[in-house]
């Protein structure tokens, strides 16, 4: 097996954090991590006078690459030492093209520079940011040997996905004077002599492809010294302060998107403060549900807070009042009154959104391309543009009328006012009554939302291990309940005797200053979120823990390692062995996991991978920790600096206090048994 | 085309037929194809505002104001114009026959 790192930068450019780049640094990376090949692959550019003092010190494999912003993701791009001149050439070309931040090139762009992209190594950014993907992708997958990965759990989900490239995981590290730790992500290949074409053979058969020399798969290396773990389920074990906790601290400041359940972080201490956290927690996980659920009554009550009935009643009121007295005073008309402008109402002036929104679908057809062929299949494109040109047409010519129109209208205000002044006779005042019509329904159809709102049923239901989350709607039962909802100090008593008529109750809402109207649509109707356990009753104090743990279990998913602390400190044996191994199992096929535990009932049913006992031993006077691993079937555990230990001894000694503690302890079991 | 003119009689403005009524006879209709013509029409002219000719004041109110709004608009006609024709210039230019994309 060779251990390569193909992506390597040692020029900080534009598109770099800006570090000191240093040849002893990648010297000291190399020989430290044994590599056998590298490639120099720095962003846009290529140095061939730095490769040159790179390839003549390093005793590795060193590659000419760039890395190539392509369709705006990266592409890793190498080729044959030999061809230096040639690649030096080319990728001048690629420097002259991207200059700045945010500069892309297409496919054809890059087939322009290199020519036959066969000639070359190519590894497009997979499942790492940012990736090349879509049309981009299909494009190149032609020449494609492999796609790169960032973390040991992307690496096994894509091995284990055929229809996914090759992975392979890179450092992708600066090589920076500062740099602390050698980086840990690295790839093996089992490949004969390394040349460019030996390794794109070797990449293109992913049985090849490796995270660790001799365990292929099943283990990779997370420390420096060489320590690995299983990308399934780890389990370490080992008497109280022999750095077991310590070691799930390093894995943690090790892996970037680590997911870390610390010891007793589940457990319940201080009642009423938990108590406050965990609603909290189930409220922030599930409000998201309840503005969903509201969010079309939102845009409904947005439109009804303008809308005053009793003004509205008003007005009417006024049109009839004016109408009569002008039709009694009809004798007493004068050269103003009897204007006809007097007494002009104005112009109705309509809408042009219908409109609109019809252009942008016309467009919108015309337009798409992932689904041409069938809109094609149907509708004549050029008839579509003939509709998108006389709908416009349309638009254009009823915008030029609603403005003449509001013209008009202004004038009709205008002169009305005017003749209104010099006259002693009653102006009809006008209203308009499908405006006012429109508005009596609009309150009829918010009333009968309201009245939905409250009636008691559940809007959301989503399950998890038995336990089921429960989000329901109905009434508020008392002022009290809205103010909680509202989390605004001010009294709902006047506004709660209004409740039944949601439009009064909603008018008296709007005459408290103190009550944002944005958050209004919260004080309608009663969103209650529960946890209910498997009898359908609300869970209790150590049910809680439980379901937090399966929360952040389950979690775990969008990271890329779970390290649980203890788990029993926080729990049951019975929830243990039923429920927690279970999941942590499960869990364990898709992502690497780490449980530390004295308890015999997670050690010992769990099904572990591989089994890490850790150490506190003295040698010369001295403190060491030490870490034994192996296989739980292995006879002995070896340390990585080649000390070894009994696998059964270990065991029995942290999870059974020792051999003669079990036996005692069966013999017990066995003298109750009956 | 005159739009308003101002005689002895009184103010008058252009009706559809192209007779002169009385402007104090002049509703929205009549108001917006004043407008219409303002706006569209390539030479409009307006009878000057005229306090002495004008006795009715009525005429004089209405008249006055009219005339001020369409001479104002009409001075303000060529962006008004442009303004409707950038509606959806690009989506307009684009398909629109003959053109290809």
């Amino acid at each position: 097996m060779k251990k390569i790192d193909l992506h390597i930068h040692t020029v900080s450019t534009f598109s770099d954090n800006g570090f000191t780049y240093s040849l002893d640094t990648f010297k000291r990376y190399v020989e430290e991590a044994k590599l056998d090949a590298v490639a120099v692959t720095n962003h846009d550019m290529f140095d061939p006078g730095q490769f040159g003092q790179i390839e003549a010190a390093l005793e590795a494999l060193v590659f000419p690459g760039i890395e190539v912003n392509v369709e705006k993701g990266h592409l890793l791009l190498i080729d044959e030492p030999a061809n230096l001149k040639d690649f030096t050439a080319r990728t001048k070309k690629v420097a002259e093209r991207i200059t700045q931040v945010g500069d892309t090139m297409s496919v054809e762009e890059l087939r322009g520079i290199f020519g036959d992209l066969n000639k070359y190594l190519l590894i497009p950014h997979a499942d790492k940011g940012p990736p090349i993907q879509g049309e981009a992708l299909e494009k190149l997958r032609p020449y494609l040997a492999a796609g790169e990965v960032d973390s040991a759990k992307k690496f096994i989900r894509a091995m284990k996905d055929s229809t996914k490239l090759t992975p392979v995981l890179f450092s992708d590290a600066r090589m920076r004077s500062d740099l602390g730790a050698i980086p840990l992500r690295q790839t093996y290949v089992d490949c004969g002599t390394l040349t460019l074409s030996a390794l794109k053979t070797c990449l293109r058969d992913r049985s090849k492809v490796a995270l660790s020399e001799a365990d292929g798969n099943r283990l990779w290396q997370v420390f420096e010294n060489g320590q690995k773990l299983s990308t399934g389920l780890n389990v370490l074990i080992g008497s109280r302060s022999s750095g077991k906790t310590h070691t799930l601290d390093e894995i943690c400041a090790k892996i970037p998107r680590s997911k870390y359940v610390r010891q007793f972080s589940l457990v319940q201490q201080d009642e009423e403060a938990y108590e406050r956290e965990f609603r909290g927690n189930v409220e922030r996980r599930r409000s998201a549900i309840a503005d969903q659920y509201l969010a079309g009554f939102k845009r409904v009550l947005e439109e009804i807070v303008d809308i005053d009935l009793v003004a509205n009643d008003r007005a009417v009121q006024q049109y009839i009042n004016t109408l009569i007295k002008a039709a009694q005073e009809a004798d007493r008309q004068d050269v103003y009154s009897k204007s006809t402008l007097f007494n002009e109402v104005e112009f109705e002036i309509g809408k042009t959104e219908e409109l609109t929104k019809l252009i942008a679908s016309v467009r919108h057809l015309i337009e798409n391309i992932e689904y041409r062929t069938i809109i094609e299949k149907h509708v004549d494109l050029e008839s579509l543009k003939k509709l998108a040109v006389e709908l416009i047409d349309l638009l254009r010519t009823k915008t030029g009328e609603f403005e003449e129109k509001r013209i008009v209208n202004g004038l009709i205000r205008e002169i009305k006012g005017a003749l209104k002044l010099k006259t002693a006779a009653t102006q009809v005042e006008d209203v308009d009554l499908y405006e006012l019509a429109m508005d009596a329904k609009r309150v009829e159809r918010f009333t009968q939302t309201v009245e939905f709102l409250k009636k008691e049923s559940v809007i959301f239901e989503d399950g998890l291990q038995g336990y089921r989350i429960e989000v329901t709607s109905g009434p508020f039962l008392g002022a009290g309940e809205i103010k909680q909802a509202s989390r605004v100090q001010t009294s709902f008593v006047k506004a709660f005797a209004r409740y039944q008529s949601p439009y009064e109750y909603l008018r008296e809402l709007l005459s408290d200053e103190s009550l944002s109207q944005a958050a209004l649509y919260r004080l309608f109707a009663k969103i209650t979120y529960r946890t209910l356990n498997k009898d359908g009753y609300e869970v209790s104090g150590g049910e809680r823990s439980e379901f937090r743990l399966l929360q952040e279990i389950a979690d775990a998913q969008n990271f890329d390692i779970l390290l649980v602390d203890e788990p029993e400190s926080s729990f049951d044996n019975l929830f243990l062995k039923s429920d927690v191994c279970k999941i942590l199992k499960g869990i364990s096929e898709t992502m690497p996991v780490v449980v530390v535990t004295h308890n015999s009932t997670i050690g010992a049913s769990i099904g572990a991978d591989y089994l890490l006992y850790a150490r506190k031993e003295m040698e010369n006077g001295q403190v060491v920790y030490r870490t034994y691993s192996g296989y739980p079937s292995d006879r002995i555990l070896l340390s990585v600096d080649g000390k070894s230990i009994k696998c059964h001894a270990s065991v029995m000694d942290s999870l059974e206090a020792g051999a003669l503690t079990y036996e005692e302890r069966r013999q017990g079991y066995e003298a109750i048994k009956d | 085309m005159k739009l308003l003119k101002i005689s002895e009689t009184g103010g008058h403005f252009r009706n559809e037929a192209g007779e002169f009524i009385p402007i104090d006879k002049i509703g929205k209709e009549g108001l917006l194809r004043l407008v219409h013509w303002t706006l569209h029409e390539e030479a409009v002219s307006f009878d000057e505002y005229d306090e002495k000719t004008l006795k009715n004041q009525a005429h004089q109110l209405i008249y006055k104001s009219v005339a001020q709004k369409l001479v104002a608009l009409r001075k303000r006609r060529k962006s008004f114009l442009d303004e409707s024709a950038r509606l959806y210039l690009e989506d307009y230019e684009k398909y629109r026959p003959g053109v290809s994309k």
